[in-house]
Formats: C-alpha cells, sequence, structure tokens
C-alpha cells in the first residue's frame, strides 16, 4: 500500500515569501561585512573569502531552497483526515485523522500579512503529531479553517 | 464527593518544613555562620536560622487545597502567592512519596498528574498529608476513572505481578549511577567553596606523599581502582535502597507499583490509559539477560521515574509483566520482521565512517611524523568495537505490526523494544533525509498521546511505511490518498 501526494499547493507566492525571509539574516550578514570592509580594508583573502560563503550562502537559501520547498510542499483534507508533505533536504509526509485533532490554530507573520499569506496549524494530543500547513492565500486558509472545525467534532471527546 | 471548604496539609508539618527549609537553605546559612564568625557578632547566625525557621512554619500557614465538584485548587506562597488549579476530569494518576522524616512522622507526598509535563512549581503536590487519608483523598480525586475499577476490585482481589527479589541487584554495578553520584558530590564540593580546604588537608597532603613514593601510573591506577570500587558500591547501594521491596500489583483496571526503603513510593496507574510498554535493554544489562520496562501512558511523562513499572531485572519477568499487562504475548516477545539491505548496509556505514576517517587522519599524520604503534592498536580497537556495534543494531532492527500492537526494536546501546496500541496513535510521519531517499528507506513515526509522543520505526523500506501505518491504523488505509 502506498499513499498518493497530497493535490494542493501552497499560495503561488509561498516562494518569494521564503525567498524574503530568508534574505534579510544573509543581508544583515553582507552589510556586516561591508563595515568590516571599511573598517579594515587589510587581509583581502579573508574578506574575499566570507564574500563567497555569504554569497553561495544567499544563492542557496534565497533562491534554490524556497524553489525546492514550494516544489515539496503540498496539502490536502478529506473528510477523515489532514495530510501534508513538507521539507527541502529533509522531507516528510504526515496524516492525522480529523476526529482526533484538538485545536486549529492560524498563525500570520509581518511577511505573511503583507503578502496576504497565513499558516494553519492542527494539533491532536500527541506533541509529536501536529500538522502544519504552510503559506496558504488568506482566503484559502480561512476556508480550510472553516472546513476542519465544522468536520472536527472538537471536543466531543477526549482525543486522546 | 464534593468539599467546598479550604483545607490545610498535616500539622505535623509544623516539624518538617522548618527542618527542610533548614536543608534547603544550607548555603545561605554556611554564609552566615561565616559572617557570624568574621563579625564575631554570632547574632547575625541566630537571626538568619530563626528567619530560615520561621519561613518554614509561615509555609504551613500560607498552604491550602480545597477540592470541589470539578477543580481541584492548592494556594501555596509566603511571599508570591500562587493557586494552582486543575479540572478533576484532567486528573491521570495519583503518587505518594515520603522521605524518612515525613515517613518518621506518619505522612506522605501526593502528587497529582495530568496530561501536560508540568515543571516544579506548577505541579500539584500536598506536601504532606497524612498516610490513612491518602486511600480517601486518592479515591477522591480519582474518582472519575476508578469509580467503575473499584467495583471490579470488589469481585478480584489484587494480584501481584512481580515483587523485587536480591539477584536484582547483580544488574546494578552497570549502570553509571555510582560514577554520576560521584561527580555530583565533587561537583558541589567545589562549589561550596570548599575544594581549596580540601587540597591543604592533611588527607591531600598524604596523598601527594604517596603519589611521589609510588610513582604516577602506580598512584593513578589506585585511584581509578578506588573510584570504579565506590561508584559499584554506590550503584548498588542506590538500586537496594530505591527499589528494594518493590511490588507490582494489578486490581482489575488499576496498577499499584510501591518501592523504596528510606524513602517509600507508591504509584497508582490507571490501567485504561495504559498504550503499551517499552522493553529497555541497555547492552551490560542485556548482557547479564537483563531488561527495564517502562510504562506508555497518557498523562504520564514518557521517561525516568515517571512511567517506570521494573527496574533491571530478568528479561523473562519484565516480558512476563508486559505480558500481563497488554495480553499479547507476541507482540512482546514475537520475532520482528527486519528492514531488509538498505537499512543494514546504513548502520554498517555509520558505525564505520567514524573509524575510517580517524584511521585516513593517522594515514595522513604518518606521512610527515612518526605515529606510535600503539595508534595503530587504538584505531584498530575502535574499528572492531564500532564493527560489533553496528553488527548488534543490525541485529536489533526490526518492527512487528498488526491491527492492534505496533512493535519497534532498535538500538545497541541503548536497545529498546516499543509496543504501541494501535488505537493510540493519532498521527503517522513519513520521513526522508535526502541519504535516505537515495537508500530507499524511511523513518516511520507513529504520534500519539502517551509515553514520549512519538516513537520511531527506523529505515524501514519506503515502499513498506506506509503500509505498517494502513495496517495498524485503518483511518490511513481507508483514506481517499491510499493506493494498494
Amino acid at each position: 500500500m502506498d499513499l498518493v501526494d497530497p493535490a494542493n499547493r501552497p499560495s503561488r507566492k509561498a516562494p518569494l515569501v521564503w525567498a524574503i525571509g530568508a534574505a534579510i539574516p544573509w543581508l544583515m550578514l553582507a552589510l556586516g561585512q561591508v563595515v568590516w570592509l571599511v573598517v579594515d580594508g587589510g587581509l583581502v583573502w579573508a574578506h574575499l573569502a566570507a564574500a563567497a560563503v555569504t554569497a553561495v550562502g544567499m544563492a542557496v537559501f534565497v533562491i534554490v531552497v524556497p524553489l525546492w520547498r514550494y516544489r515539496v510542499h503540498r496539502w490536502d483534507i478529506s473528510s477523515q483526515a489532514v495530510y501534508t508533505r513538507s521539507g527541502w533536504l529533509v522531507q516528510e509526509r504526515r496524516i492525522a485523522p480529523i476526529s482526533r485533532v484538538q485545536t486549529v490554530d492560524t498563525y500570520r507573520g509581518p511577511l505573511d500579512r503583507l503578502f496576504g499569506l497565513a499558516n494553519v496549524t492542527v494539533t491532536t494530543a500527541s506533541s509529536a503529531g501536529a500538522v502544519r500547513i504552510v503559506a496558504l492565500d488568506s482566503a484559502v486558509a480561512d476556508r480550510v479553517v472553516g472546513q476542519l472545525t465544522d468536520i472536527a467534532a472538537i471536543g466531543a471527546e477526549d482525543a486522546t | 464527593m464534593t468539599e467546598r471548604v479550604w483545607h490545610r496539609l498535616s500539622p505535623r508539618m509544623l516539624l518538617v518544613h522548618p527542618v527542610h527549609e533548614v536543608l534547603r537553605q544550607i548555603p545561605l546559612l554556611v554564609g552566615a555562620v561565616v559572617v557570624g564568625s568574621a563579625t564575631g557578632n554570632s547574632w547575625w547566625t541566630v537571626a538568619i536560622v530563626a528567619l530560615t525557621i520561621a519561613f518554614g512554619v509561615l509555609r504551613w500557614f500560607t498552604t491550602t487545597y480545597r477540592i470541589e465538584t470539578d477543580e481541584v485548587q492548592l494556594r501555596t506562597g509566603v511571599l508570591q502567592r500562587k493557586v494552582v488549579s486543575l479540572p478533576r476530569n484532567r486528573i491521570r494518576s495519583v503518587q505518594t512519596d515520603a522521605r524518612l522524616l515525613h515517613q518518621l512522622l506518619g505522612l506522605t507526598v501526593l502528587r497529582v498528574s495530568t496530561g501536560q509535563q508540568v515543571r516544579g512549581d506548577t505541579e500539584f503536590a500536598l506536601d504532606a498529608v497524612r498516610v490513612e487519608e491518602v486511600p480517601r483523598l486518592r479515591s477522591i480525586l480519582l474518582a472519575d476513572s476508578l469509580a467503575a475499577a473499584d467495583q471490579a476490585e470488589a469481585q478480584a482481589p489484587g494480584r501481584q505481578l512481580a515483587r523485587w527479589q536480591l539477584s536484582w541487584l547483580r544488574y546494578s554495578p552497570l549502570s553509571f549511577t555510582g560514577l554520576a553520584m560521584i561527580l555530583a558530590a565533587v561537583g558541589v564540593t567545589y562549589q561550596a567553596g570548599l575544594g581549596a580546604i580540601l587540597e591543604h588537608s592533611r588527607l591531600a597532603e598524604s596523598g601527594r606523599d604517596a603519589a611521589q613514593r609510588f610513582g604516577v601510573v602506580a598512584s593513578v591506577a589506585v585511584f581509578g581502582v578506588v573510584v570504579v570500587l565506590a561508584s559499584v558500591g554506590l550503584s548498588v547501594l542506590r538500586s537496594l535502597v530505591t527499589f528494594g521491596n518493590l511490588t507490582l500489583r494489578r486490581d482489575a483496571e488499576v496498577l499499584h507499583l510501591q518501592h523504596g526503603l528510606l524513602r517509600k513510593r507508591e504509584h497508582t496507574f490507571d490501567m485504561r490509559r495504559l498504550r503499551g510498554g517499552t522493553l529497555r535493554q541497555p547492552l551490560l544489562v542485556r548482557l547479564l539477560g537483563g531488561a527495564r520496562l517502562d510504562a506508555v501512558m497518557t498523562g504520564v511523562a514518557g521517561a525516568g521515574e515517571a512511567s517506570l513499572l521494573l527496574p533491571p531485572c530478568p528479561v523473562r519477568t519484565a516480558e512476563s509483566v508486559l505480558t500481563d499487562l497488554i495480553a499479547d504475548v507476541n507482540t512482546v516477545s514475537g520475532p520482528v520482521r527486519g528492514h531488509g539491505p538498505a537499512a543494514t548496509r546504513r548502520r554498517w556505514t555509520r558505525g564505520l565512517v567514524f573509524p575510517v576517517v580517524v584511521a585516513a587522519g593517522l594515514v595522513l599524520a604518518a606521512a610527515f611524523v612518526a605515529v606510535p604503534p600503539w595508534a595503530w592498536i587504538a584505531v584498530a580497537a575502535l574499528a572492531l568495537t564500532c564493527a560489533l556495534l553496528a553488527a548488534d543494531r543490525v541485529r536489533a532492527l526490526g518492527h512487528r505490526v498488526d491491527d492492534r500492537w505496533l512493535v519497534a526494536r532498535a538500538g545497541s546501546l541503548e536497545r529498546r523494544r516499543d509496543c504501541i496500541a494501535a488505537e493510540g496513535i493519532i498521527g503517522w510521519t513519513v520521513r526522508q533525509t535526502f541519504f535516505q531517499r537515495r537508500a530507499g528507506v524511511a523513518t516511520l513515526i507513529a504520534a500519539t498521546a502517551a509515553g514520549v509522543k512519538h516513537y520511531q520505526v527506523i529505515d524501514v523500506p519506503a515502499e513498506l511505511s506506509w503500509s505498517i501505518a494502513g495496517t495498524a491504523s485503518p483511518w490511513v488505509a481507508d483514506s481517499e490518498w491510499a493506493r494498494s
């Protein structure tokens, strides 16, 4: 037996938001290096090495990883279960039954709000069983939350 | 049963609290004595001791609890007031624990545990109540979960599942508890500033003299032997004191665990919250045919003292107790299905990477400097140890699944066999790292509300992973994504 991949992709804006989120710390690092260059312009090889590391890191985390994650991330909801695929280097597929869902949370960070995205976390009684559907369009996220709370008989039983 | 009034703890705590307070504030009191002798004014010492004792007495006056229809509340704190409230239907188990002083006064600490993991200051502990009151309080607190069990208990008297035996002590010299205790003692000594005093003492002087007389190697050897002997002695002593007179009794749906010679502990488990058990076999215990048993329960922490059912004991005892609890002999001791060549290869690569890197480093070093022969022997020994460990890990790795139980076995230094009830599994994760994807294996993680919350089946062939999940959880097999 096998499980086919979940059907839905995250928002089209997801890679852009992830890229910006990753770019901020790398740009700070680059800025730090510029300051270092201005203050102490000696050691040319050290500056070059640091710049090379930053450039490679930036290329990987700002360009490659968001695109890679976008290719991997999928989600789906049926009347019985929530099913997601996530990750890039380490990939995981996670499924949880809706009858055992305890809470459904939405989280919108500053960048998410700017681009109209939302993340939905579905928790169960197990701390290892939370299912996260990240980077959804706000409207989709609202629909997902409504759908989940409708199906889930939250509080009907102990759910452990 | 409802009690609306606020209760105080046993008045005998008026004796215990000051003593505990003094013991807790020893660093402060040492400081007070130092200040007292330095200033020549011993009133400092007296005042601080008196203050500490008064504080202890105040603790009794400021601690009250009450049991209401739907929740229990505990108010504590002398300077910082605190109220801990627990909904009664969240109470999962009740534990008692009596230290020496408590025992002398016929008192015991009663702890209530819920599903959440609590830190020290939010736990609900009645410190302390009279021993005679415990059965009454326990039945009130657990009324919800034990009501049915009590009736069954009246029909079927309790059955003893296991009883501690002197022969179990043979597993304890092999633990590191003794060494840990010695290190802790050394740490405390130095932290208290006694290290400097000790270094100038006559004991240290005579030690240095001896070292000069017999040579460094002999002294180090003697020191090592002394430490090992002391650590073995302490380990055995600790396990005797902690687990001597352990009994595990089952009354229908309730499990009673009692142990401790000096500090008596009693733990009551509600069998309906049992979601399985873990047989743990640390390498050294396993070599002597031993095993320890942990309960996998909702509302009980998955590791450590809270979930312990049996300390290291003969593996047959542990297995028979677990069989009795989960009523499935194949789950406990039946053969497991191995994970195939890819998983085997991964055990070997992981085991041998470290010695190979060390050997390569040594070869590189040999090109430039003279490497002493013992280094080569050490690397060979390291490689052999790692190879043996890898082979043992390959042998251990396996799983077993049916529609009622999931069994995962793995590990060499810390071998464990997790037996998890399928109905308790509330989520599945199939995780693949980059290398796992290339090798065609995956780590299957079963999420439960019980025990350590997640139980792993490591490096299972990728195509098998969802079949295992589907076998244990029909809702996975019946989901719209399942394809056969």
